[in-house]
């Protein structure tokens, strides 16, 4: 023992804090830290021994073929909950919370619903059917021939035709956006106001949806008027909400009686049976009625994971465990004493296990732009509560803690700074940072709650209570605030609005007219006229995308039916409307824009080398670039070197900076969510600053066709910020981060030397106070120094808990490509002064 | 033929006794897990890996 502290104390001196972490938890949560099948794809590729679920993919089809003259939205009910029923289950050993998505712990899930894009990768993916392949290849082609016609995608796609062929040529040509416009897979928010603060059960929702069946029977049939066209669509999906919660109840009871069997018929440790019986006690209460204590509120939140994903994908995880689950921990620990302080910190890890576990199969480009990882998960911590007190509580610390333990990548969290936040919170944030986790990120929570009353309206109350409904964007938790489901293609790839400003429209990796004819760049003379063809190329992409997440939402109810979300979420279990109808959602919509500072360097470089400096002419430089600077390399290091750059507050560059922004966030105003809210930019990354690289072309700032993008929504080109810490966030705070955007993300690098010791902590905590002066949203560090990396890169198996911050998501160090590694280390390290 | 009802694994639902689950105990690389799986009493076993008579 005094070996092992004497350990931990060297290893820490060392910053070996992976290391110390392995000897520092517990020993239940080293084992079930280490029994997690790693789910995130390896440079695109799944890790030896994943397989994908055969047993969903089948349970589902049979649920859903078995019922095909039913409506669709109980169908698709009755097919979720034929997988509930059947799908196999397992507890692991030590585990004291229970539920996943496949039918065991190494597999992947499959929404076989979706559609061929997905199903074929299935079957072509290399290693991926489980053994023995030959058998599983062809149950695979069988189901994928039942399912030919009925996918989601097979009847989404003639209504796209009906009306923007093109559009959807252009945006599967996999140029400008990411994703489907269909919520198969998206972002689904909740309301966790209704679902998740101990006032109700599912067997509460079953009784209210009884009642309202009635009423409104009773009400239709006597009296006929226009309030009751929709009777029947609204009787029916209450009815799928129904099969769904009944169904989830049965399948919480499974793993009681399996918990049961164990204990009584396997296991022989006292402690270990008292564990198991204490997991059928909670599944038989949860959640069927509301949670009595922190284990049951843990289960609860878990289950309603869990089967949103058994329903449809779910590509984040909006939530707030401190403040949905701190009651119930102040409750065991600070007041009945039923749990100490270590035994709570193992069930909130256990919490953060369970998430980390979660894998879907993706397809590649999926994969490519999430490595590493299994989804943006990003948990938000802190804040204020609904009445503008600080909602920090022991939870907010235990969570924390918890994260330097179990060291995962996923779940990540991003804290709601304020200026309430205590100093002791404030610690066990810097912890995490200084310990390398790479989160969590920090939030400007004031600035936050202003912005989401700004741009969509929220009233105050409902804007507090916003979590991150993907990496960034918040949404609130409330019934009409949450929004239930975000389609990841409102994603556009940015930097080709300047690369189609440059080359008139037309796109020559995919070698298509995509954006508008805006002129032939060569004949610009001026400033102006390159900056209004890059406005009209901007504006183009943002209605493109926008227009088919528009329709995607519209159809959603009919082509994708979300019985179990919309039986969690107050306003459908009132209405009787699918969650996912725009009806009711307040909207709470944005365009994340990848890849956006490229254009500012571009557009500044252009304006001093070419209009301001008359050093080269457009014509030079279009042939420049079109050549991919190929013969012209002492140009593109002068357009490197001596054009301002973005973040090094200069007014020059950071001008320009403002003025694109605005332009967006004028025609944010303009096109209009489902809602009838707006549609503001979010700049950030996620990975696609690699993802797009050998997508986007040479551009002005000096980048090559493969070079990777700049990797932050606003931060500064990889050691292009040149005037220090200070001047990044002097540039950045020239932004008005309530009204130019809904967030920006920012990526600093910071040297773990310069922040070890009680003085590291005191010069983060005044860089911090510049931060929030400045009234930026947000900011990330990574405080891990380049020998660390390269070492992590000669010997990966010594580094596997080693983290890194790579965009809007953190990620094992060695899950991520060698390109997207390389990019962390060439980041600038700032000195805080 | 063996029958699901048959196996040690098998074990019945008390108020269905022609339903049960198939619980077994698994070990892979990474960890130890009881997993259960929804069975009939009167399956046929007989291609059955993992039977084991009572």
């Amino acid at each position: 023992m005094a070996e092992a502290a004497v350990n931990i104390k060297e290893l820490e001196k060392n910053q070996e804090w992976w290391r110390a972490a392995e000897l520092k938890r517990s020993k239940r949560l080293d084992y079930l830290r280490k029994a997690v099948w790693k789910k995130g794809a390896v440079g695109g590729l799944y890790a030896p021994g994943i397989k994908v679920d055969m047993e969903r993919a089948g349970l589902f089809t049979d649920g859903y073929f078995a019922n095909l003259n039913d409506p669709g939205m109980v169908r698709h009910a009755k097919a979720v909950a034929n997988v509930l029923d059947n799908i196999t289950i397992f507890i692991t050993d030590q585990a004291q919370l229970v539920g996943y998505v496949g039918s065991l712990p190494h597999t992947i899930s499959w929404l076989i619903e979706g559609g061929a894009l997905l199903n074929e990768e299935v079957y072509n993916e290399p290693g991926i059917a489980p053994e023995p392949e030959a058998e599983s290849l062809k149950k695979i082609a069988a189901m994928m021939d039942r399912w030919n016609g009925h996918t989601v995608q097979d009847k989404f796609i003639p209504y796209v035709l009906s009306f923007a062929a093109e559009e959807g040529v252009k945006l599967l040509s996999g140029a400008v956006g990411w994703g489907l416009p269909l919520s198969i897979s998206g972002y689904n928010g909740k309301d966790y106001e209704y679902i998740l603060t101990g006032k109700r059960g599912f067997e509460d929702i079953i009784e209210d949806i009884d009642r309202r069946q009635n009423d409104m029977t009773e009400k239709a049939r006597k009296k006929a008027g226009p309030e009751y066209l929709h009777v029947g669509l609204r009787m029916m999906n209450w009815e799928g909400m129904k099969i769904v919660l009944q169904a989830v109840i049965r399948y919480a009871n499974r793993y009681a009686r399996l918990a049961k069997i164990v204990a009584e018929n396997y296991e022989t440790n006292p402690k270990c049976r008292e564990e198991l019986l204490r997991i059928a006690e909670t599944c038989e209460r949860v959640p069927a009625k509301p949670q009595r204590n922190l284990q049951e509120s843990l289960q609860f939140d878990h289950f309603l994971q869990v089967v949103e994903r058994f329903e449809s994908g779910g590509g984040a995880w909006p939530s707030r465990p401190d403040y949905y689950h701190g009651p119930w921990y102040d409750k065991d620990v600070n007041i009945d004493k039923r749990l100490t302080k270590e035994e709570a910190l193992d069930l909130v890890g256990e919490f953060m296990i369970r998430a980390h576990e979660v894998g879907a199969f993706f397809p590649r480009w999926t994969r490519e732009g999430l490595q590493g990882i299994t989804g943006t998960w990003v948990w938000t911590l802190g804040g204020v509560k609904q009445d503008g007190t600080d909602a920090c509580n022991d939870m907010t610390i235990a969570m924390l803690q918890a994260a330097r333990l179990v060291r995962v990548s996923n779940p990540t969290f991003a804290f709601r700074w304020h200026p309430q936040v205590k100093d002791e919170v404030m610690r066990e944030c810097f912890e995490c940072i200084r310990q390398g986790l790479g989160y969590p990120s920090m939030r400007n929570d004031p600035v936050l709650i202003t912005n989401a009353m700004h741009w969509h309206g929220h009233p105050i109350e409902e804007a507090r209570t916003w979590v991150h409904q993907a990496c960034m964007s918040p949404c609130p938790t409330t019934k009409n605030g949450f929004q239930p489901m975000r389609m990841a293609s409102a994603t556009a790839n940015m930097a080709k609005v300047v690369e189609y400003a440059l080359f008139n429209g037309y796109d020559k990796v995919v070698n298509m007219q995509m954006g508008p004819q805006t002129g032939d760049a060569r004949n610009f003379k001026s400033f102006d006229e390159l900056y209004n063809a890059w406005a009209e190329q901007l504006k183009w992409l943002m209605n493109l995308l926008t227009m088919s997440v528009n329709f995607g939402r519209a159809m959603s109810p009919e082509m994708c039916p979300r019985s179990f979300l919309s039986a969690i979420s107050e306003r459908s279990v009132e209405s009787g409307l699918d969650a996912v109808s725009p009806e009711g959602d307040r909207g709470n919509s944005w365009i994340t824009a990848f890849t956006w500072v490229e254009n500012i360097d571009s557009l500044a470089a252009v304006k001093k080398l070419v209009f301001d400096d008359k050093k080269y002419t457009m014509d030079q430089l279009i042939t420049a670039l079109d050549t991919n600077w190929e013969g012209y390399e002492e140009m593109r290091l002068d357009f490197v070197k001596n054009a301002p750059k973005w973040g090094n507050d200069d007014d020059y560059v950071d001008d320009i900076m403002l003025k694109c922004l605005r332009e967006a966030a004028q025609f944010s105003k303009v096109i209009k969510d489902p809602s009838g809210n707006n549609w503001p930019i979010l700049p950030e990354n996620v990975s696609g600053n690699i993802h797009y690289a050998n997508i986007v072309r040479a551009l002005p700032n000096g980048r090559r066709l493969g070079d990777a993008l700049y990797d932050g929504g606003i931060s500064p080109g990889p050691g292009l910020d040149k005037k220090g810490p200070t001047a990044v966030l002097k540039s950045c705070g020239k932004i008005n981060h309530i009204t130019d955007g809904r967030a920006f993300l920012l990526n600093q690098r910071l040297s773990p030397t310069q922040l070890s010791g009680e003085k590291g902590y005191q010069l983060w905590r005044s860089y911090m106070h510049t931060w929030a002066d400045l009234g930026l949203d947000h900011i990330q560090f990574n405080v891990i120094d380049d020998a660390t990396l390269r070492s992590a890169q000669r010997e990966p198996e010594k580094y596997q808990e080693v983290i890194v911050r790579v965009a809007g998501y953190s990620a094992h160090f060695v899950d991520i490509s060698r390109k997207t590694q390389d990019n962390i280390i060439q980041r600038t390290v700032q000195g805080i002064a | 033929m063996p029958l699901c009802k048959e196996c040690k694994k098998f074990f019945p639902v008390k108020e269905d006794p022609n339903k049960g689950d198939c619980v077994q105990r698994v070990v892979d690389p990474r960890q130890a897990y009881y997993k259960a799986k929804p069975v009939g009493a009167n399956m046929d076993a007989s291609s059955c890996s993992s039977f084991e008579k009572i």
